[in-house]
């Protein structure tokens, strides 16, 4: 989909460097410099009437990025831009965000999304992503648990690389199952301490019920085991 | 002069009891002819040694008693029949082969000479040889006989059958004891037959039968596996080591218990149900002791029943029904049964059950004042009477509000006693339970007045047609206001049942909705008053399961409050300590599956969380 039409301004060159007393003027301007670049970036994608960037303009930033938009690494994106409402980037996630990854062109940031991945991967930072993977989902106000399906798509896309097995038995089990039609937060963060907390896979034999797992674990612990016998 | 008067009597005597039991042998292959010589034996030994000494009278009193080792002249005639008795071995093997097989006939089914038994045994117990010579291989003899037939009995019959045949079988033995075994022997032939007729068939009996006498419903039938198997236990106990016997009679008891509780709540509701039937009028000439009889046997399977608060829900159903129609055959055994239950569970059990017979003597006497009142004797129209139930909500069960929209006449009635009420007890609300209200009509048919007992409901429906011919389902439903599907059911009480007051056309089972109704003209019935049933008074499966639904549904309620009362006196807990507090605290059954559920469901409201670095862990959120 082609970027959309919007004003590009064309800033004055400035490349003489202006010494003044006030250090922070320097400061100032750099800064200005680039923040206006970064407005820049963000007209580009943004929709005028609503001043932020919605799902077109996200699909738009995919498809220079060169990334599909249901890739992990939009999510991640959306995860350090700190992006409260999915779909969509305010002007100050997309500022704050970039600059934090610092990067202030589309080229940069699509040579910036390898560093990215690297940075959720790291396990101080990795539940953090998880937790803010489930909330994301949350689309509607006063909305607490999210419906089946998509949860066993965002575990695909958020798990599925790390923990294969266990994330294919958890989703088949999850379709399968008729006890629970939506998934709370309590649930999706036992999940992923499912799958941290090494148990053994697929035999599941240090798996405690009589620990304080959340029940649907402990459903889906049974159901694998009457399974493989 | 005594001591050779005595030797020459006694080497008289010995000679003929010798020559006597000599002549025995060889007699008659057939062995109830030889009983009956040896039984003739014994006689003539008793007669002669008892004239000997009435004759010799004054030896016995004197010679004997100055001489401690010499015997009684008695004494001494049995001390020799029974010298030379073991001097023929083959005639007291005789008679016990003989005693034997007469009891062995009878047990399978043929009559036999009892009087013969009974003396014959009463000779081995005079002669002190009664448990060696004929206990000891009457036992072995009945073990044998009872497992064979146990064996037997067990793969013809069913559970039910079979355990009816047991206790029969308990009671001829113990009848036997009676009519001519000796006492000592009742305490062991029990035993060995309950021994081979139950102790090695629990096992089966349980596979096969419990879950079909539960299924059935059928309490006497359980009733009777479970005093059986008690005894069982309790007897066999006491041959084997002291040590084993508690052990033993919990096993018995435990399994049991867990047997009548994997059905949940089904016992609980049966039982209920039984005490209803029971406790019902019109019990065809069942006599007070029986009754209380019948009571006492319940209360001991009532022992066994977890979650007693289902139990408790069905039976505060079913008094209730009882009480505010008037059902109940006895008020002294109502009151005798809550007594019952108050000693077994204590009062707090009780409380409510007990408020609901003070709410109905109250009403009795609120009832008397009313009539005296102001209110009913200046503003209700004679010839109207009204009498009202006041229950306590919290007492009574609690009762679906159902909407009815009441002819006016009926509402003023419903104030005027309102305002009598509040006069006296200013400061309480009144709701009115429609559903529960029943009246008499009295009907102007062609064919002969009559007086209908009908409910509330069937009432209002009835009095529309006072002022319309004929109505359509959707003209009653309007003027009524009466829901749906009770609508439906009351209709088809008036019009579709054994007394059909109204019409219904198109004729049919079941209300449909342009169904039309008319009032029945030509309306005949041979009593002056009528009971048109309402299906009220049926219980509906629906009912049963509301009932046991909202007894569930309050268990949850506790669990909840249970784990909040836990978690905000201990602040943090983790989660095996929390599951462990909570079985103590809860005195209904209950899985930790659904106690993880409601801890979820608290967490999910906030009122918990799990803790951050120990995920075990729960913290209670102010």
């Amino acid at each position: 989909m082609p970027p959309r039409a919007s004003k590009r301004k064309s800033a004055p060159p400035n490349s003489s460097s202006v010494t003044s007393s006030d250090g922070r003027s320097v400061l100032n301007k750099a800064k200005t410099k680039g923040m206006e670049k970064l407005d820049r970036l963000f007209n580009t994608y943004a929709n005028s009437s609503l001043g932020m960037i919605d799902p077109e303009g996200i699909e738009a930033l995919c498809a220079d990025l060169g990334v599909d938009y249901t890739d992990v690494r939009i999510l991640m994106l959306a995860w350090k831009l700190k992006a409260e409402k999915q779909g969509y980037f305010t002007q100050d996630e997309w500022q704050s965000g970039l600059k934090a990854l610092g990067v202030d062109s589309l080229s940069k940031l699509k040579k910036v999304l390898p560093e990215l991945e690297k940075e959720v991967e790291k396990p101080s930072n990795y539940e953090d992503f998880y937790i803010y993977a489930f909330r994301y989902c949350l689309t509607e106000e006063k909305q607490k648990s999210v419906d089946i399906e998509s949860i066993c798509e965002l575990l695909n896309l958020v798990l599925g690389v790390q923990f294969r097995p266990q994330v294919d038995s958890l989703v088949e089990y999850l379709k399968v199952q008729n006890d629970y039609k939506v998934i709370n937060a309590d649930q999706w963060i036992n999940f992923f301490r499912f799958c941290k907390e090494q148990i053994s896979f697929p035999d599941l034999e240090n798996y405690d019920e009589t620990q304080a797992w959340p029940l649907i674990l402990d459903n889906f612990v049974e159901w694998m085991r009457e399974n493989q016998s | 002069m005594g001591g050779s008067l005595y030797q020459r009597i006694e080497k008289e005597c010995e000679e003929h009891i010798s020559a006597a039991l000599r002549s025995l042998v060889g007699q008659s292959p057939d062995l109830v002819v030889f009983l009956s010589l040896v039984e003739k034996c014994w006689q003539d030994l008793c007669d002669q040694m008892l004239m000997i000494r009435g004759i010799a009278l004054f030896l016995d009193r004197t010679y004997v008693k100055q001489n401690s080792n010499v015997r009684s002249l008695w004494d001494m005639g049995l001390q020799l029949f029974r010298k030379h008795l073991s001097l023929a071995p083959e005639v007291e093997h005789k008679t016990v082969t003989g005693l034997l097989r007469m009891i062995e006939s009878e047990r399978l089914g043929e009559a036999v000479d009892r009087t013969l038994l009974n003396h014959l045994l009463k000779m081995f117990t005079a002669l002190g040889i009664y448990s060696e010579s004929f206990e000891k291989p009457f036992l072995e003899c009945t073990s044998e006989f009872y497992a064979a037939e146990g064996m037997k009995y067990m793969q013809q019959s069913d559970v039910p059958d079979y355990l009816k045949h047991v206790e029969m079988r308990l009671h001829e033995e113990n009848e036997r004891c009676f009519l001519y075994l000796d006492a000592i022997t009742r305490k062991p032939l029990i035993a060995t037959a309950e021994r081979q007729l139950l102790e090695s068939h629990i096992p089966a009996i349980l596979d096969k039968g419990f879950m079909t006498l539960m299924d059935g419903h059928r309490i006497e039938d359980l009733q009777r596996m479970y005093s059986l198997f008690s005894r069982a236990s309790l007897d066999s106990v006491l041959e084997e080591s002291f040590s084993k016997n508690e052990a033993f009679c919990n096993t018995i008891k435990d399994s049991f218990e867990h047997l009548i509780n994997l059905r949940q709540n089904r016992p609980a509701e049966l039982i209920a149900k039984f005490l209803d039937e029971k406790l019902r009028a019109g019990n065809k000439g069942i006599s007070e002791e029986e009754l209380e009889g019948t009571l006492d046997k319940v209360l001991v399977l009532f022992r066994f029943i977890q979650g007693k608060d289902v139990f408790e829900a069905f039976y505060k159903k079913d008094l209730a029904k009882r009480l505010l129609l008037g059902k109940s055959a006895s008020i002294d055994a109502e009151k005798s049964m809550i007594s019952k239950l108050k000693t077994e569970c204590g009062s707090q059990f009780t409380n409510k059950l007990e408020g609901m017979f003070k709410d109905i003597e109250l009403s009795k006497e609120i009832n008397e004042s009313f009539k005296q009142s102001s209110q009913a004797r200046m503003k209700l129209p004679s010839g109207i009477e009204m009498s009202v139930h006041v229950l306590t909500t919290g007492y009574w069960p609690t009762y679906p509000p159902m909407d009815v929209r009441l002819p006016h006449e009926l509402n003023v009635y419903q104030d005027i006693f309102k305002e009598f009420y509040l006069s006296k007890y200013s400061g309480r609300r009144l709701m009115w339970q429609n559903s529960l209200g029943h009246c008499v009509l009295k009907a102007d048919f062609p064919k002969g007045k009559k007086e209908l007992a009908v409910s509330l409901f069937q009432t209002v429906v009835l009095m529309l047609f006072n002022d319309a011919q004929k109505l359509s389902f959707l003209d009653i439903k309007d003027s009524t206001g009466i829901e749906d599907k009770e609508l439906r059911r009351t209709l088809q009480s008036l019009a579709c049942g054994k007394v059909r007051v109204l019409q219904k056309f198109p004729k049919g089972r079941d209300v449909e909705d342009d169904d039309s109704f008319i009032f029945n003209e030509g309306f005949t019935a041979p009593l002056y008053r009528i009971k048109v049933n309402a299906i009220q008074m049926k219980e509906t499966v629906e009912e049963n399961t509301s009932t046991t639904e909202r007894v569930f549904q309050d268990r949850q309620y506790q669990v909840d409050a249970a784990i909040v009362r836990i978690m905000k006196t201990r602040k943090v807990l983790s989660h095996t300590l929390l599951i462990t507090e909570l079985f103590q605290q809860l005195k209904f059954p209950i899985k930790p599956a659904d106690l993880k559920k409601r801890i979820e469901s608290l967490i999910d409201r906030e009122y918990l969380e799990r803790d951050k670095n120990n995920p075990q862990i729960y913290n209670y959120l102010a």
